[in-house]
């Protein structure tokens, strides 16, 4: 879900940037409006780093094995605090693993963080009518995590392919972002199950943690 | 767990000497000019600024080989695809498949970019202390809850990393290979990311407590740690005006 | 910074009752008072209570009841109080800054303490646990003895008059314990220890209070009370060694 450096022009890395700006802005308004920020700061930040980690776990699916992306997880279980911590994730893997980009920080953040807060929204809908029991957890866990990752999905490919520096011609293109797409249904299907189990999980174990939404 | 970035924090080069914050500017403003070179004939000029400032950083050459062997895979798929897929003017041909020149010339330049930017990159973030450079960002005026998140983050980092590590060596100490795939594998990982996340939360509530009963929270006088000396500026007017040169030579060409 | 042996009265702790949500009777009715350069060791099982009590000594607690007075005021929750500090069980809960000088900082900036002044107490403070020459190192690049070290100098550069620690021995080995052991010795101040170590308790308390089911069940002398088999086994725990009459003497 990263776009390496290189390979967008400056003008939409630089879009980007100017994109996360007001995201950000927002999302850290909202932070601050909550009742404690300054208490949940060490929170968010432990669990950024928590959340980067579970991100390592290697799923088999084969013939190999994948990396889940997790932002509709991310949103659920953080909220506002979503679009700092992929910020700040995407920022360590770039520095620290040369995964991702430098000058498309702006551009990967948008297209991880903004469905990030969507999901937080979508998961939050398990609260309508009444208090939400572990079924109703399981399914909008579900649909959080489909949804944020269907939306990265579209979003990457979309972005990469119409602005590969290469004469692409549109039949080629909008095939490509097709049969891409449809390849990572399968993944999507399962970043939403696998989302689903941890908040069923959190909720069993420790619903304080699932209390923003 | 080491993260290599860190790995020649301490040399002595211009570079590990330059004020962190201008060194983060200027670099910046260079790795933002290579990504606007769209022109052939600019290319080498890349590879040669490049070049002289990885040298001029003293880093070993195979902290660079090292680092950027993952990355390149990506490369690969760019380079196998594009000439074939894209552009109109055929120069080749294997078999049925035709090399356009567009798709070669689109892939020397992703690939020159991308090269290039990751190198610089490199020596941006590889020639001091990582919490340096967080702390540089911080007096630059990014946002303080961005820059205590990432400290924060950064610091525990490891330890959440080589809690996973354990538990999966103990996972495998009980037959769970996790080399098929499962329902109930997908359940056991689950789980297992869920425990690392509650520990985690767990573990924040006590970094919290441990955080007031040291005065988290009351009045801090700024930190003023960067001192930013002439050669510091010179330096970074240096490498602004190599970058303006990149940008306008483009647009000319 | 040594205190003399006064008759200050550095903690008073009166009627207090703490109570969770979900949870009553954590801590019932704990009457405690410690003087300056009193030495006191709490022991008795784990869920006694201990934890909870410190951070209400700190102020980051509240009492469901009761009053706690720190050197002659009283600790509101909320409250920065330097003048106590808690050394946490678990050192990595307390070294969450970029590096050991950051952490040991951390206490006297939040004090509004001058740039030099902090310098002074950094610098005093790591020496006085012998890890001057961590200053610059990450809390991840740290041993378990190193960072246990570091998590009391964090405390001690706060220069308070009453330091309470939580489980100081765990997880060091022999050589770090001892270090450890000498140093709580040494301090000239008041200390509260909670531990299980009951060794350690005898080596550098001067008073001991057992804590059982969040009540205070005895108070006074370690001899008397941790050489109490039927007081000991009552609540869960047993005569250190140290005090276990010998039968068979030891060879050599």
């Amino acid at each position: 879900m990263h776009i390496p450096d290189g390979v967008l022009p400056a003008a939409v890395c630089g879009a980007g940037y100017a994109a996360s700006v007001p995201v950000a802005w927002y999302s850290l308004r909202k932070i601050n409006q909550e009742q404690n920020p300054r208490e949940n700061i060490p929170k968010a930040a432990i669990l950024t780093a928590a959340f980067f980690v579970v991100s390592w776990i290697h799923i088999p699916v084969p013939p190999t094995s994948v990396h889940l992306v997790l932002n509709g997880l991310l949103g659920a279980v953080l909220g506002y605090y979503a679009f700092p911590a992929i910020l700040i994730g995407l920022f360590f893997q770039a520095v620290m693993f040369q995964h991702g980009g430098l000058t498309t920080l702006g551009v990967n953040a948008i297209i991880m963080g903004v469905p990030a807060l969507l999901s937080y929204h979508i998961f939050r809908m398990r609260n309508i009518g009444g208090e939400a029991d572990r079924i109703k957890t399981g399914i909008f866990g579900f649909f959080a995590g489909l949804s944020s990752i269907a939306l990265s999905t579209v979003l990457f490919l979309v972005i990469l392919i119409y602005f590969i520096p290469a004469g692409l011609d549109v039949e080629v293109e909008r095939s490509a972002i097709y049969t891409l797409a449809l390849a990572h249904v399968p993944l999507m299907f399962i970043e939403g199950t696998f989302t689903a189990m941890v908040t069923i999980f959190l909720q069993r174990v420790r619903p304080l943690l699932l209390a923003r939404s | 767990m080491r993260f290599g970035i860190d790995q020649y924090p301490y040399l002595d080069s211009p570079l590990h000497r330059w004020d962190p914050r201008l060194k983060l500017i200027g670099l910046m403003v260079l790795i933002f000019a290579f990504s606007f070179v769209g022109s052939l004939y600019l290319l080498p000029a890349m590879v040669l600024v490049t070049a002289i400032v990885y040298v001029i950083s003293r880093l070993p050459v195979s902290f660079m080989l090292t680092r950027l062997r993952y990355p390149s895979i990506f490369l690969l798929v760019v380079v196998l695809l594009l000439p074939f897929l894209s552009g109109e003017t055929v120069v080749a041909s294997i078999g049925p498949l035709d090399i356009h020149r567009e798709g070669l010339v689109a892939v020397l330049l992703i690939a020159i970019r991308f090269l290039c930017i990751l190198t610089v990159g490199l020596v941006m973030f590889g020639t001091g202390p990582f919490l340096t450079t967080l702390k540089a960002m911080r007096a630059l005026g990014l946002p303080a809850i961005l820059t205590d998140m990432a400290l924060l983050a950064f610091r525990y980092l490891h330890e959440i990393g080589d809690y996973l590590h354990r538990m999966e060596t103990a996972m495998k100490l009980r037959g769970f290979r996790g080399r098929r795939f499962s329902w109930r594998g997908l359940k056991v990982l689950a789980w297992l990311g869920g425990s690392i996340l509650v520990r985690s939360y767990e573990r924040s509530e006590w970094v919290y407590k441990a955080m007031i009963v040291r005065g988290y929270g009351h009045a801090r006088p700024p930190e003023d740690e960067f001192r930013a000396d002439t050669t510091d500026i010179l330096a970074l007017l240096g490498i602004i005006l190599v970058a303006a040169g990149f940008v306008v030579g483009d647009i000319l060409l | 910074m040594p205190i003399e042996k006064t008759n200050e009265l550095v903690l008073e702790i009166s009627g207090l009752h703490f109570s969770y949500p979900d949870k009553p009777g954590v801590l019932e009715a704990i009457n405690l008072r410690v003087m300056a350069g009193e030495r006191l060791g709490l022991i008795g099982p784990n869920g006694a209570g201990k934890t909870t009590l410190f951070l209400q000594v700190c102020g980051v607690l509240r009492p469901s009841a009761g009053e706690i007075t720190v050197l002659g005021k009283p600790v509101l929750n909320g409250d920065f109080r330097p003048e106590v500090g808690l050394v946490f069980q678990n050192p990595d809960d307390q070294l969450f800054c970029p590096s050991v000088h950051d952490d040991v900082a951390f206490g006297p900036r939040n004090m509004g303490l001058s740039k030099e002044e902090v310098e002074v107490r950094v610098k005093e403070a790591l020496s006085a646990v012998g890890c001057s020459e961590l200053a610059g190192r990450p809390a991840h690049h740290l041993s378990e003895g190193e960072k246990r070290m570091v998590s009391i100098a964090v405390i001690l550069a706060m220069r308070p008059g009453l330091v309470i620690y939580d489980e100081p021995s765990a997880n060091l080995d022999i050589r770090s314990r001892r270090r450890l052991i000498s140093l709580l010795q040494s301090s000239a101040g008041t200390i509260l220890i909670a531990s299980h170590d009951l060794e350690l308790i005898l080596e550098v308390c001067s008073r001991v209070v057992l804590l059982d089911g969040g009540r205070v069940v005895a108070d006074g002398n370690p001899h008397d009370i941790m050489g109490n088999d039927d007081l000991m086994t009552a609540h869960g725990q047993e005569k250190p060694h140290s005090l276990v009459p010998h039968r068979i003497p030891h060879q050599g």
